[in-house]
């Protein structure tokens, strides 16, 4: 599921950004330190859509960094157990195999007569969050699951 | 009136789920000479004989050791079919059981040895009759859902084992455990490949993934689904007796006694014992006004039956008669057999059985003339009605009316739906069901816990 939201981050720039381009710079970096990266808590950062505030920067003794505290608008994509998402097979092996929504990677058990490459439609029957990851666990028995286009067909 | 239908439903589960529970404790072995298997359901079975008892009381009339049977009453604890109650007790107070016991029990011998109690602690038990319908529901529900998830490889997380180390692991840990070597789950102590843990229900043979072992333990667990249905369909058929009936209850251990003690001054004026065993249980002594009893009297038809009707067994209304009631066929109304158990069928065929039964009647040569001649009015009678209620098919009351124009004629007839409709409410107990081990406490442990746990991030926070 995708969320649009608030978040806030400390960014540190480097002494050799500071003067007329200070603030593209501290967005370019932002979005270069953000995106694509993932939290336990909101999920995976798909994009920044705008900035909301920038406070005032708080120059480090010793180095010159200036630490910025810059809040920005996001989207983000979360996966929810019981959620039906449309993923790409990735891996298969005598197991199962492996699928991929955007961002977030999939196994489904016990089915091994997939290709690779193939469009599946699955439901997530289990996530695993830490810090700074997600994995789900998926099945694709239920009523309208399974392949919906296959390599060769495409 | 209900009491015999969940007294059934404990036996039959006595059999069901508990025939092969020992009262020993794990760690002892099981030699030939103390297998005690099935004393849960001689346990179970006395229990339903009876209301609260002393647990001292019971394994003298088990026959069985007191810390044998208190071991299997704190299992029964356990499973939620039995509540206890413990109490420290001077003489004083186990005569006020004693005294609410004669009062109850028609059984049960009076006991006199027990004045010399001094200060002991007695636990007492009882069969808790709601809670005994609820966990057999619970559990059927918990067996069917297992399997059907199974059966279906619904939200079931696949566990997989190292054939080496023993270690586990499921599904969720599935990208960790991706060998680069050869795109295989391989353990992360020891690198050995693991296999998948098949489940536990339904196959011995490891199942490595194959197609041909998973057909194999679908058709198992096809097979185990329907033996489920098949072989604990007595306790299913009691359940749905007892669906809508209201369970039994004594209320705690107290309140029996007090029920029962004022019942015992209400019958028998001995005010020695009486006075001695409410001192027993509390220092004030409580007026009892016996037990609270509320008549609601529906005004229409039902109230003026009730007062023609001055027998002491009233007839009930058909709506109030539900299926797995037990009752006599004065409760039922005279027409009985007429109708179905629901009694609200309204089919010809019931009526054409009606006429066959009145000509068998009509056949019969023993018969007075008088009552021929009865019998042939009432079929006419009958054959009005017939038509009347193919008129009025809306109503399903008709039915069930008393219609019989003469009393002793009806008599005569319930006499004859006696002795076939006991056929009807007697059921034997059947076979003890082959034990069906499913465990469960399995829940806990499936790895869907653990991703629960996972899941905890709260995320609104943010
Ligand atoms: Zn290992």
């Amino acid at each position: 599921m995708f969320f649009h939201i608030v978040l806030e981050r400390n960014m540190q720039l480097h002494p050799r950004h500071f003067g007329r381009e200070l603030r593209e710079k501290l967005v370019s970096k932002l979005m270069k330190d953000v995106e694509g990266t993932c939290s336990g808590r909101h999920g995976f950062v798909v994009a920044i859509t705008g900035i909301e505030d920038i406070g005032k920067g708080i120059i480090r003794d010793g180095t010159g960094f200036v630490t910025f505290p810059v809040k920005y608008l996001c989207v983000v994509f979360r996966p929810f157990k019981g959620e039906i998402l449309e993923a790409t097979v990735t891996m298969v092996n005598k197991m199962g195999f492996f699928a991929e929504a955007g961002p977030v990677q999939i196994f489904v058990s016990n089915h091994v007569k997939i290709q690779k490459d193939s469009e599946v439609r699955l439901k997530i029957i289990g996530t695993r969050v830490n810090a700074t990851e997600i994995f789900c666990i998926g099945t694709i028995k239920d009523d309208f699951l399974g392949v919906i286009s296959d390599p060769a067909g495409s | 009136m209900s009491l015999e239908s969940f007294n059934k439903l404990v036996k039959l589960t006595a059999r069901a789920f508990y025939d092969d529970i020992t009262a020993k404790g794990d760690n002892q072995p099981k030699s030939g000479r103390s297998d005690n298997r099935g004393i849960a359901v001689v346990v179970l079975d006395a229990l339903t004989r009876r209301q609260w008892v002393r647990e001292e009381d019971l394994a003298k009339d088990l026959k069985l050791h007191l810390k044998q049977l208190r071991r299997t009453l704190r299992f029964f604890e356990e499973e939620k079919l039995v509540t206890r109650d413990h109490r420290k007790e001077t003489a004083k107070g186990a005569k006020a059981y004693s005294a609410a016991v004669a009062a109850t029990a028609d059984s049960l011998p009076g006991r006199e040895g027990e004045e010399k109690i001094k200060l002991h602690t007695h636990s007492y038990c009882c069969l808790d009759y709601a809670q005994i319908h609820d966990v057999v529901r619970y559990r059927l529900h918990r067996m069917r859902k297992k399997l059907k998830d199974e059966l279906d490889n619904k939200n079931t997380v696949q566990e997989y084992v190292c054939p080496k180390c023993g270690k586990r692991y499921n599904a969720l840990d599935a990208i960790r455990l991706i060998s680069f070597e050869d795109d295989g789950f391989h353990c992360e102590s020891c690198n050995t490949e693991l296999v998948a843990e098949s489940d536990k229900l339904a196959s011995q043979d490891i199942g490595d993934g194959d197609d041909n072992a998973r057909r194999r333990r679908r058709e198992k667990l096809r097979d185990l689904l329907q033996k489920l249905e098949v072989e604990l369909k007595p306790l299913t058929d009691i359940l749905h007796r007892v669906k809508d009936l209201e369970a039994p209850d004594y209320g705690t251990l107290q309140a029996w006694e007090l029920r029962a003690s004022a019942v015992a001054r209400a019958s028998n004026s001995d005010p020695n014992a009486n006075d001695s065993s409410r001192s027993g249980m509390s220092g004030t002594p409580m007026p009892f006004l016996g037990e609270t009893k509320i008549e609601v009297a529906f005004s229409g038809v039902e109230e003026k039956e009730i007062k023609a009707e001055s027998a002491p067994l009233k007839q009930l209304p058909p709506w109030m008669i539900k299926e797995g009631m037990n009752l006599t066929n004065e409760q039922r109304g005279v027409v009985m057999q007429e109708s179905n158990a629901d009694g609200t069928s309204l089919s010809m065929d019931d009526q054409k059985d009606e006429k066959k039964l009145i000509n068998q009647e009509v056949d019969d040569k023993k018969k007075l003339q008088e009552e021929y001649f009865k019998a042939y009015y009432e079929a006419l009678l009958q054959q009005q009605r017939a038509q009347e209620a193919t008129n009025i098919k809306e109503d399903p009351s008709i039915d069930n009316f008393p219609t019989d124009a003469d009393p002793s004629n009806s008599r005569k007839r319930q006499r004859e739906d006696d002795e076939e409709g006991d056929v009807e409410w007697e059921e034997e107990t059947p076979a003890p069901v082959e034990t069906f081990k499913v465990d469960l406490n399995v829940e806990a442990a499936e790895p869907s816990g653990d991703d629960e746990d996972d899941d905890g991030i709260d995320w609104e926070e943010g």
